[in-house]
């Protein structure tokens, strides 16, 4: 015969004798796997993000402020003839003008000593190849075109970006396997507390003849208990920090870094693998400490 | 053959058993005795004769390193680690110092031993207050152990160990704590049990309690059995 109910009242009783170390230890498990799964976050944007850039990639194409329409037409028709660009926008000097006034609307005084006659019209060309050679050789025919100023290519702020970012996504990873490290000794030291302060209730358990799963039991059910609060504390803050990190990147007019944001299923499916990671912690700490200080 | 129906007859039967601690302190040596269904058996000899020693093994506390124990027909040193608990129901165990949870009741600590074996609750209610009734704790049920009396206590601790109705119940001087009185008082206890048809041994250095039950008493001296003898007589 098993009775769920005297084990999950063992389990209740141990966690309320050791209220403090286990809000110790679940606050613990708690910022570990915040780390960790903002580390997985990092990580599934710079792919997504890696992904967009090589699939939506776009030079631009700069005229010189004072460029005649012959000159706009004639690259306007190198744009049309060239089979490796899939399509094009046109920015003339007022719709640069206004996207020069919201990237740099809290510089006003910067704003206020340019004129739309200032700013150069544009040529948004969005290639059919991807691979980054072959982008930087369409963009550079377009370089010797009389009236050109210069044609921009965002290849190396992607590739700093992605450098940036990935070592943003190790620091992270690093910090957070120690931290989840520390915090599974802690589970594992909280239940060993438990167990020493629950010495008698053991001895008497043993000789009147309660199986060693009967013993064991409760204290790893607390084990998982705790590694699975910390876990489900964590899923709030991943959503957090989604979504801090898209009001951010929110103010980036290139839209470069708002491919790194990642939708509500992503972080979702993440939140949970995070929380079944709390679990399984708990579940390893405390077969451990069991294993190691339970003498059944 | 004789051996054989020996076993199956006898609730517990030692075969040449020794226990030797650390390698150098003879506890016990070459034991051999058997006891029937339903027999009551006081185990005597001075402080440490191996008297504890030998409940121990029967309980399987400790394994001997030579001989074999046989209880209920089952040979027990070479039970697996994860079959003790079953041999614990059969056996219960009663304790000089009780052994009582202190942050639980009366009643809680007989329900403890039903609720660890994996009793439901409502049997809990069912078989504890009868119990506590016979051991005549039933207007204490809700009292702590240190607001008992040493002799309540033991009587706690009686009760939790026959909660399960073991067939076996080992006592390990039971009544070394209490008064003359307070012992007649658990010695009635533990005949009104024994004529349930438990099987008792209980171990003991108190000759007065011994000469006045008139039972089976198995002496040991330095780990020697010197006396094994029907409504024996014990001289300290």
């Amino acid at each position: 015969m098993f009775s769920f109910g005297f084990i999950f009242r063992e389990t209740r009783n141990n966690l309320r004798w050791n209220i403090t170390l286990v809000l110790a230890t679940v606050v613990a498990v708690w910022v570990s796997l915040t780390l960790f799964g903002a580390s997985l976050i990092i990580r599934e944007g710079v792919q997504q993000a890696t992904q967009r850039w090589q699939g939506g990639i776009e030079f631009i194409v700069f005229m010189n402020p004072d460029a005649t329409e012959d000159q706009l037409v004639a690259v306007e028709a190198g744009l049309s003839e060239n089979p490796e660009v899939e399509s094009w926008d046109f920015f003339d000097k007022n719709q640069s003008y206004n996207e020069f006034v919201t990237a740099f609307s809290n510089q006003p005084e910067l704003v206020d000593s340019v004129t739309p006659e200032d700013l150069p019209p544009s040529f948004r060309v969005r290639p059919t190849v991807t691979n980054s050679e072959a982008i930087e050789a369409v963009a550079n025919s377009f370089n010797a075109r009389p009236g050109v100023r210069l044609v921009s290519l965002p290849l190396d702020a992607i590739r700093v970006l992605q450098e940036n970012t990935r070592q943003i996504s190790v620091f992270v990873l690093v910090l957070s396997v120690v931290v989840l490290i520390a915090a599974l000794m802690l589970i594992a030291n909280t239940i060993r507390t438990a167990i020493f302060a629950r010495r008698q209730d053991i001895e008497v358990m043993k000789l009147v003849g309660a199986s060693n799963w009967y013993i064991r039991l409760p204290f790893m059910m607390e084990g998982v208990i705790q590694g699975l609060l910390g876990g489900l504390l964590a899923v709030p803050m991943l959503f957090l920090m989604n979504d801090l990190l898209a009001g951010f990147v929110e103010e980036d007019f290139l839209a470069l870094l708002r491919s790194l944001v990642l939708d509500g299923g992503a972080v979702g499916g993440i939140a949970m693998m995070v929380t079944g990671i709390g679990a399984a912690m708990g579940a390893m700490a405390s077969l451990f400490a069991t294993g190691r200080f339970l003498d059944v | 053959m004789a051996c054989l129906v020996r076993r199956l007859v006898s609730m517990i039967e030692l075969d040449g058993v020794t226990k030797i601690y650390k390698g150098e302190v003879l506890a016990l040596y070459n034991i051999s005795c058997a006891i029937a269904k339903g027999d009551f058996v006081f185990l005597v000899g001075p402080s440490g004769s191996g008297k504890s020693t030998l409940l121990k093994l029967l309980h399987r506390q400790e394994k001997a390193d030579h001989g074999s124990i046989w209880i209920a027909g089952r040979e027990i040193g070479s039970l697996p680690k994860a079959r003790v608990p079953r041999l614990r129901r059969i056996v219960g165990c009663i304790f000089q110092d009780y052994k009582l949870l202190p942050n639980k009741t009366v009643v809680e600590n007989v329900a403890f031993a039903l609720e660890v074996t994996g009793s439901p609750r409502s049997a809990v209610a069912e078989k504890v207050h009868p119990l506590l009734e016979l051991v005549g704790l039933s207007r204490k049920l809700h009292s702590y152990p240190n607001e008992l009396s040493g002799g309540e206590q033991q009587r706690v601790s009686i009760a939790r160990a026959f909660v399960n109705r073991p067939p076996i119940l080992l006592a390990d001087e039971p009544t070394g704590n209490l008064d003359p009185d307070t012992s007649l008082g658990i010695m009635r206890i533990l005949d009104e049990i024994n004529r349930r048809g438990t099987t008792i041994l209980m171990a003991t250095h108190d000759s007065g309690l011994v000469n006045h039950a008139r039972r089976r008493v198995i002496r040991l001296d330095k780990g020697r059995l010197v006396q094994d003898q029907a409504q024996g007589q014990y001289h300290a």
